[in-house]
Parts: structure tokens; sequence; C-alpha cells
């Protein structure tokens, strides 16, 4: 697995982990997804996406060649075109969804989750489509 | 789905070449024309094909003509020397 598949990965498990901790918090109702509970929790889950993420690229440093961190070669540079393309439809997509919360009443604070929630399946979209490039070869 | 179905039109020889270039691995191809060694295994499979730029690369490796490296062989049925 090169470097930047494992980057991809890293990326999914990190970002489904910590906002999937934030996002369930709020589905399942332990917090309601506005206020100081709901402010700490997001930075708790942001800076731990920052130091697991920091954490598993140093062990994916040790694990890869050098050669394959040196640089990206033309595949890996259209495989994430590719994928930043996808991503960025897929948030164009659900930008337009947020119309739907929006009509339904729901507050400042709410809309503002459905926004991030927004980004982070855009973002998990791209490392997907990264890894699902990488698994078939370009 | 399988691999058959990304299968690209253009088949290659690199992997007898290799071979017959001391058998030459992946990673020595890939350093030599500045590319990873998994973008080399994807070129050989028929997955990916590489730029011009890259594929005079690789026949220049082997000092091969560029259509002595890699054939035409029409949609969807690419032959590699790993798969005939």
């Amino acid at each position: 697995m090169s470097f930047r598949e494992k980057s991809a990965w890293i990326t999914v498990i990190s970002v489904f982990g910590c906002f999937g901790a934030y996002f369930g918090a709020i589905a399942l109702g332990y917090i309601n997804g506005r206020g100081a509970d709901s402010l700490r929790l997001l930075t708790i889950c942001a800076v731990a996406l920052v130091l697991v993420q920091g954490a598993l690229h140093l062990v994916a440093v040790r694990t890869s060649g050098s050669a394959d961190r040196a640089h990206r070669d033309e595949r890996e540079e259209k495989i994430i075109a590719r994928s930043h393309t996808v991503g960025f439809y897929t948030l164009m997509v659900l930008v337009l969804l947020l119309g739907v919360p929006g009509h339904l009443g729901h507050s400042t604070p709410a809309m503002l989750n459905f926004v991030l929630l927004d980004v982070v399946l855009a973002t998990l979209v791209v490392a997907l489509t990264q890894i699902v490039l990488f698994r078939r070869g370009g | 789905m399988t691999d058959q179905a990304f299968s690209l039109p253009i088949a290659n020889s690199i992997r007898r070449l290799r071979f017959e270039h001391g058998e030459m691995t992946q990673a020595d191809l890939a350093q030599r024309i500045g590319m990873t060694r998994q973008t080399v295994a994807a070129i050989e499979a028929g997955k990916y094909s590489p730029s011009l730029e890259a594929a005079y690369r690789i026949a220049n490796v082997f000092g091969r003509p560029l259509d002595q490296v890699f054939q035409w062989v029409g949609d969807g049925s690419a032959k590699t020397d790993g798969s005939r």
C-alpha cells in the first residue's frame, strides 16, 4: 500500500471517528447541538482529529519507503484531482440539500452543524474515492 | 467488478523487458522513470495508461522503440505479459 493510500485511509478513520463521535452525540441526544457543551465537544473532536491524524501519519511515514513519499507522480496527481472533483460535486449537492432543514425551521446552531456535516461528508467522499482509485490502479 | 473491466486498450511488454534486463524490479524501474512502484505495477497490469512522456521514459530505460514496449490492441482487450 502506497503512502498516499495510507494517508487516505488515515483521513477516513480519523474523520469518521472524531466527527462520528460529535454527530453521534448530537443524534443520540447526549448533547443538544448548541451552547457550551456542543462547542466543548466540537473543540475536543477537532483537537483529537489533529492528534490522531498526526500520530497515524507518523506511523505511515515509518512504514513507507522514502521513494513513496518523495513526490506525487502523474497517476497519483490524477487520482487526487479526480477525487477532489467528486468531492466538489458531492459538496455542491449537499449544500443544495441544506435547503431542506432550512425550510423545516432549524435553528442557526443546527444549520451550522448541518454545514459542518456537509464538509465532513465531502471530505470522506474525497478520501474514499482516492482509496477506490488507488485500489483500481488509477 | 473485476480487473478485466478496467482493462485498457494498450498492452505492454514491460514485465518481459524487466526480466530481460537483469530481472529489474518494479521499484528499480520506478526509480529510473521517477514514479512510484505502485504506478509501475498499475501500468504493467494494464490498469493505467501512462502519459506519452512516461511511456518514452520507460522505453528509453529498456533501449527499445515505443511500439516494442506498448501496443495498441483495441478497446477492452488489453493483454500484458502478466495476463497472457
